[in-house]
């Protein structure tokens, strides 16, 4: 009988043991995975310095200038992926190196930009960031309450480097409460990409200048060539900027310059009437399901006569298709009946997170560094990124006329020397508060237009609609001290 | 023989099942603690405050946000009446063509190991590689979908998947389906080999056919499997956020918009963190009623 209790195969004893050595295997292989991953890290290092290096002869050196107080610990930075991917591989060695000349330990984290306000929300909300310093490329006024005061750096950065641009000041500072919540040293201006040789064929041969000329050309280039228009009206980021700017165009505004609404004005049911008309003549319903790299997938693929974006979507086809990037052209921002400007297409906010533990001084010290070499942003970025401060990049202008990277023909970018006449933030005329993150955050301006261009409300009531949300989003704010108006 | 019968005295400390029970046990609570638990107990809190993303401080406003949805968000109306739509669809789907797959995979042909494993890969597939893979193929300009019609002579243009209102949400309804399929399959395939070979073979002497054998044999005696299906094919569509926001963003306008993204743009992109937990935790009450229905009624049918 002792045979039925004699164990038998694998027991659970047994198990366990192999179980747990089954997991201290895993957790080596993990070590191992970890350092195997590393090495790419230092192959991207090994890249970026290449290129550095290759690009020197005509690159902006790197400057360096001591901090005002010794540094020291870690500087975790996160940050969205650039559009131009060169920029990163430059931007990790570019930090890396100034923390060796410092004495402080960096690292760099990318990620997907529309992974970033999820990430930076939760660092936030947790108490105990990961990061000590984390970017956006939209706004971030809604974090004011968990993020450290950005105002000596600006002050310091003014100082050297001369007054900083107004919309970038809009973009990062709250006239409520004094505050700069973000430091913002660069952002990126957004033109009107058109096909030259469609556009020639129409009877346009320098693009629309108008939003009229827009309708028109559009219009007849989708009649009779068959190519249609890509502004986007869809939940995305590129949607939200390409209906500001029309409505701005039209007179309308979200708000006034004391944040009070003003969404629902003649000026703005003209402008949505305006964007039926547009997509009735000369796009398609896949404006509807646009994204963030619909701009860039149909310029490539010669699918697109004109689109709202900033030159990212051309660089790509320098590459993949230089025939198309060949054709493509650029224009300042369209006039319309009230005026012509258009939102800037990315606004670079840094913040510094309020919390225990977080390296504030190596943060702020690095965030002028970075600003020092703006001309390096610049050109890293390929003349995406501009500076907020304009003469950090003396060159700026000469590279525009007589573009570094390729263009064909050279001077492609000029009429980019004036975009700060024509750009503006988001939420003009006033700031970027927290409200305003809000209505961009859930697109209420492209719904907006959406709703009439698909048939499914009328101007009138598709604006009276975005009116009621839009209240009701200033109200949850002003009540928090951080919206002004109301009055 | 009374000492054989005996309960052994266990050797070993890792033999007694006192000590194994909760030794097992214990990973799996505390990650439902960590990982569930915590996680909704803190939207709660967050639903009945007036929280924001970037502030450490809230204040009680009871169920303020709850009104505050239900009557001045017009958008949380329409997400709730897809959500409805989109869940009742898929899983009216799920169970019929699961059903057929199981049938088809429990039965013998050359490879049907193989099959399987292409059958299981789609719910293999992390979620959002699938859909963005879904949304490259439903792309406006490039779907490979478009261009075999243009190939063949049935389509002039593109037909632009998503970005009309009806072709958008029978896109997300397909793909959410095209996921859930094979879990469900599998449940089934599961039911059906519990069915005892002697009422097969007893229908079959009777003489039944195959809609016969289905309808009155095979389906009744795997309903409540199907139920438990069905429930999970419920749950997993009414929280998952990663197709709609991966294909629509709940566009075109508002038209795929449901609960779990709208909650995301609330929430997390807007910065009202307290409505953003009130819309996500709305259907939670119903989600209990029908899985304690489900559940119970699959019980009484002692299947389970």
């Amino acid at each position: 009988m002792a045979q039925l209790y004699r164990p038998r195969g694998v027991t659970r004893r047994d198990f366990l043991i192999a179980s747990a050595a089954a997991a201290f295997l895993a957790a080596c292989g993990d070590d191992a995975a970890t350092t195997t991953t590393a090495a790419p890290a230092g192959t991207t290092a090994t890249t970026a310095a290449t290129t550095t290096t290759a690009a020197a002869a005509v690159a902006p050196t790197t400057s360096f200038r001591a901090p005002a107080a010794p540094l020291s610990g870690d500087l975790k930075i996160l940050l969205w992926s650039h559009f131009v991917p060169s920029h990163d591989e430059w931007f990790d060695v570019f930090a890396k190196e100034w923390g060796d000349q410092v004495g402080v330990n960096v690292t760099v984290d990318h990620i997907g930009v529309g992974d970033v306000p999820a990430a930076i929300a939760g660092e936030l909300q947790s108490g105990r960031p990961e990061h000590d310093l984390m970017q956006y490329i939209a706004v971030l006024s809604q974090h004011e309450p968990s993020v450290v005061d950005m105002t000596d750096v600006v002050q310091e950065a003014e100082n050297r480097y001369g007054t900083m641009l107004d919309l970038t000041r809009k973009s990062s500072f709250n006239p409520n409460t004094g505050k700069f919540y973000a430091y913002a040293p660069a952002w990126v201006p957004d033109p009107g990409d058109y096909r030259k040789s469609l556009w020639e064929a129409a009877g346009f041969p320098d693009g629309p200048s108008t939003w009229d000329e827009l309708l028109e050309g559009g219009s007849r280039i989708f009649a009779e060539q068959g190519v249609q228009m890509g502004i986007g009206l869809s939940q995305e980021i590129d949607s939200n900027m390409a209906g500001r700017t029309l409505l701005w165009s039209y007179g309308g505004s979200i708000q006034d310059a004391n944040e009070n609404v003003s969404i629902n004005s003649d000026a703005t049911i003209e402008a949505v009437n305006y964007m039926k008309r547009l997509f009735e003549g000369a796009m398609t319903e896949e404006v509807f399901a646009w994204n963030a790299a619909s701009n860039n997938q149909g310029l490539i693929a010669g699918e697109l006569s004109y689109i709202l974006n900033s030159i990212s979507a051309w660089r790509t086809a320098q590459e993949a298709a230089p025939e198309v990037a060949d054709d493509v052209f650029f224009t300042p921002a369209l006039a319309g009946p009230a005026t012509a400007i258009a939102a800037q297409h990315v606004m670079y906010n840094w913040i510094v997170p309020e919390a225990d533990g977080v390296n504030v001084d190596a943060a702020k010290e690095f965030l002028l560094h970075y600003t020092d070499n703006l001309a390096s942003v610049t050109w890293h970025s390929k003349l995406y990124d501009f500076p907020a401060f304009t003469d950090r990049v003396p060159d700026l202008d000469t590279w525009l006329g007589n573009d570094p990277f390729g263009a064909s023909p050279a001077d492609k970018l000029k009429v980019l020397s004036t975009a700060t006449e024509w750009a503006t933030n988001i939420g003009h005329p006033g700031p970027a508060n927290p409200a305003i993150g809000q209505v961009f955050g859930e697109a209420i301006i492209p719904v907006m237009f959406a709703e009439a261009a698909r048939g499914t409300k009328t101007p009138q009531e598709a604006v009276a609609d975005a009116e009621a949300q839009i209240k009701l989003i200033f109200d949850d704010w002003r009540a928090q001290g951080l919206v002004g108006g109301g009055a | 023989m009374t000492t054989a019968t005996t309960p052994r005295q266990p050797r070993y400390l890792l033999d007694n099942e006192r000590v194994l029970a909760p030794l097992f046990m214990t990973p799996a609570v505390l990650y439902i603690i960590a990982l569930v638990g915590f996680p909704f107990v803190l939207s709660i809190v967050l639903s009945l405050t007036d929280a924001t993303v970037g502030n450490p401080t809230y204040d009680f406003v009871g169920l303020e946000t709850f009104r505050r949805i239900l009557f001045d968000d017009p958008v949380f109306r329409t997400a709730l009446w897809n959500t409805f739509v989109f869940a009742v669809i898929a899983n009216v789907l799920v169970v019929v063509l699961a059903k057929a797959l199981a049938m088809v995979l429990v039965s013998d042909f050359r490879g049907k190991w193989f099959v399987r494993f292409l059958v299981l890969l789609p719910w293999t597939a992390p979620v959002s590689l699938a859909t963005i893979t879904w949304l490259w193929t439903l792309d406006s300009i490039f779907s490979p979908i478009d261009w075999v019609l243009r190939s063949v002579g049935l389509l002039d243009g593109n037909i632009i998947w998503l970005g009309k209102q009806n072709l958008a949400m029978s896109s997300v309804i397909a793909v959410h389906t095209w996921r859930i399929v094979p879990l469900a399959a599998v449940i089934m395939m599961a039911g059906l080999t519990s069915i005892p070979q002697e009422i097969r073979d007893a229908s079959e002497v009777d003489g039944a056919g195959f809609w016969r054998k289905l309808f009155q044999i095979t389906i009744p005696l795997m309903a409540p499997i199907i139920a438990v299906a069905a429930l999970f094919g419920l749950i997993l569509t009414i929280t998952d956020m990663s197709v709609v926001f991966v294909l629509t963003r709940g566009g075109p306008t508002h038209g795929t918009q449901v609960l779990s993204t709208w909650a995301f743009f609330k929430g997390i992109e807007g910065g009202s963190l307290g409505q953003g937990a009130a819309i996500a935790l709305f259907l939670f009450p119903v989600l209990v009623a029908v899985a304690a229905l489900i559940l119970r009624m699959a019980r009484r049918r002692e299947v389970l």
